[in-house]
């Protein structure tokens, strides 16, 4: 933004830009000549010198100042068709326009580098906020966790013997289940370095979508394993242009997100089906739905929703990384909800792979 | 079971080796280590192990490198530990000949499994010394050629059956799309990924009570195919 090294092509258009202002101004005030007797001219000239001075700078506006006062006395002030001016009153005018004009030009280019800096400023709070956001976001998210597991870990270690079986079984949960906690947020951070890193280039195959839908059930099978999951693919859905693994991981997040907000035990399907030229993917919960105010705000990064009972608050990255993944795949999602209570809806989009491929049923021997 | 089998464990991290110490031997394994790929070739030279628990992310040697050197003399199985989002390290490490590989964190009750059942493969020779092999409804008797399901007969095509062989030879274990390709296929279509997934989809609408969640028949994303053994369960 500040450090620009201006091309010489740019220059040369910048300073053309400024003479056209004042070919523009010329041809104005030749038209003003006709119906007014000697108009004071130097008025369109500033105008000339203000345009170039908004538009391009010092340089420029102080070319258009020269050639502004140059055209004046040459076209404008008698005698015409020669640079000497006559009149003591135009020669003042003249001096006045060309003073006027280049302040005006230094005052331009003043404001300019001010806006710059202002600019860099403001970039910069923005990027702070983001770090802090996230600073904070980690040490909330590691500390929680590591808390859980050192205090049942040192409990376990001195008082061990105290405890009755069930208290012990209890605190080893405890300890497994924020371990995977913990794995997971790191796994989201390493995905939100590489997003930012802009180190995003999908590795394109054809895949199934079905392949991509149980694999990633699979790698989810723990977190849904007290949500009652249905998957319904139809047979015939083409192929998919996909890199497999930025768009399981973007599945994962989305049934993560749906275990998450429902209640243990409730439905959560998986449906796709073909339109047009697109495979559209559905995720459907029947948990505590997303706020209307809210759903324009779900794939932001650092948003958390409110879970109603014991399970804890997501990181506020999990869908966040989801929509920068499937968009990696060319694909879009979108949330859906009737509100608060009617469960949410993720769909996502995904263009279908060339039809070649789906039609290469490979004839068998 | 007479003398314990011995299993050694690779891995540069003291707090890895440690809890994989414990719970083997509480399985009744007896346990070498190593931290560094040289004492890993030094000891599978000198503790005759029956099993290596390699992780791949070493600080002398690349993994694949020990894995390597030690397929020139041995077969002993080989079990990789790999990180996440390192496919192709995965892939490289099974085409360099390791038996499975498990990502790191891990379950031990998954590991031990696992750990179970190559030990078993390597015991009986190869898989295919039994030559009916069974996993849920499914039955495949390879001296006769039939494949059953529900004890029904199932129609297969020679490409099909030649692709569930040699998974079935493999049972348990990932085998790479390159792998099965070559073997079924053969070398002029060892890159035609999408060959392959268009029989497996078909095989499995033959095999799976459901076809879009196998139970069978397994997606190991960007990796490869596992036909599920018998004693391999999933785990939470």
């Amino acid at each position: 933004m500040n450090a620009q090294i201006p091309s010489v092509s740019r220059v040369a258009k910048h300073y053309g830009g400024a003479a056209g202002t004042v070919a523009i101004a010329g041809l104005i005030a030749a038209a003003i000549t006709v119906f007014v007797p000697q108009p004071r001219v130097s008025v369109l000239f500033l105008c000339a010198v203000l345009a170039s001075a908004a538009l391009w700078g010092v340089g420029p506006s102080i070319f258009a100042a020269l050639l502004g006062a140059a055209v004046a006395a040459f076209f404008f002030y008698p005698p015409i068709y020669n640079f000497g001016v006559d009149n003591p009153q135009d020669l003042l005018d003249l001096v006045v326009f060309a003073v006027a004009a280049v302040l005006i030009g230094m005052l331009s280019d003043k404001v300019r580098r001010i806006a710059a800096v202002m600019e860099d400023a403001r970039v910069r709070a923005k990027t702070d906020e983001l770090r802090e956001a996230l600073l904070n976001s980690i040490s909330h998210d590691l500390k929680t966790p590591l808390a859980s597991i050192i205090g049942s870990a040192t409990s376990l270690q001195s008082f061990g013997t105290l405890y009755d079986a069930k208290t012990r079984a209890d605190l080893i949960a405890t300890i497994r289940e924020e371990a995977e906690r913990l794995n997971h947020f790191i796994g989201n951070v390493l995905d939100l370095t590489r997003i930012r890193a802009g180190d995003l280039t999908p590795r394109f195959e054809i895949v199934e979508l079905a392949d991509i839908v149980d694999s990633a059930l699979r790698k989810a099978a723990c977190l849904l394993a007290s949500h009652d999951v249905r998957v319904s693919l139809p047979d015939d859905l083409p192929m998919l242009r996909l890199d497999l693994f930025l768009m399981e991981h973007a599945l994962i997040n989305l049934l993560e997100n749906a275990a998450k907000f429902s209640p243990n035990g409730s439905r959560i399907d998986v449906t796709a089906e073909t339109a047009g030229r697109d495979i559209r993917l559905t995720i459907r919960d029947r948990g505590i739905g997303i706020p209307a105010g809210d759903v324009p705000h779900v794939f932001s990064k650092f948003y958390r929703g409110e879970t109603n009972d014991a399970k804890p608050a997501g990181s506020g990255l999990g869908l966040a990384i989801c929509r920068a993944f499937v968009e990696a795949n060319d694909g879009r999602v979108e949330a859906l909800s009737n509100g608060e209570g009617q469960g949410a809806v993720f769909r996502v989009t995904l263009p279908a792979a060339d039809a070649a491929y789906s039609e290469l049923m490979v004839a068998d021997e | 079971m007479n003398s314990p089998e011995t299993i050694l464990v690779v891995d540069d991290e003291p707090q890895i080796r440690r809890f994989l110490r414990t719970s083997l031997a509480a399985q009744g394994y007896e346990v070498l280590e190593a931290d560094t790929g040289q004492d890993a070739l030094r000891q599978a030279v000198a503790g005759h192990p029956d099993l290596i628990v390699l992780d791949l992310g070493l600080p002398d040697m690349d993994g694949v490198d020990v894995l390597h050197r030690v397929r020139e003399w041995s077969s002993v199985p080989v079990f990789v530990l790999s990180v996440r989002a390192r496919e192709a390290e995965k892939v490289r490490a099974l085409e360099t000949g390791a038996d499975d590989y498990i990502t790191k964190p891990f379950g031990m009750a998954e590991f031990v499994a696992r750990v179970k059942s190559a030990l078993r493969r390597s015991g009986q020779g190869t898989a295919v010394s039994q030559p009916v092999f069974t996993v849920g409804a499914l039955e495949v008797d390879l001296g006769r050629r039939v494949v059953r399901l529900n004890g029904r007969e199932m129609r297969l095509s020679p490409k099909q059956y030649r692709l569930l062989q040699v998974l079935v030879a493999n049972a348990g274990r990932v085998v790479t799309h390159h792998q099965l390709l070559h073997e079924v296929w053969g070398e002029a279509h060892t890159e035609d990924v999408q060959y392959l997934r268009i029989f497996v989809r078909k095989l499995r609408t033959w095999l799976e009570p459901d076809p879009t969640r196998p139970r069978y028949l397994l997606t190991e994303l960007g990796v490869g195919y596992r036909l599920r053994s018998p004693d391999q369960f999933e785990t939470c």
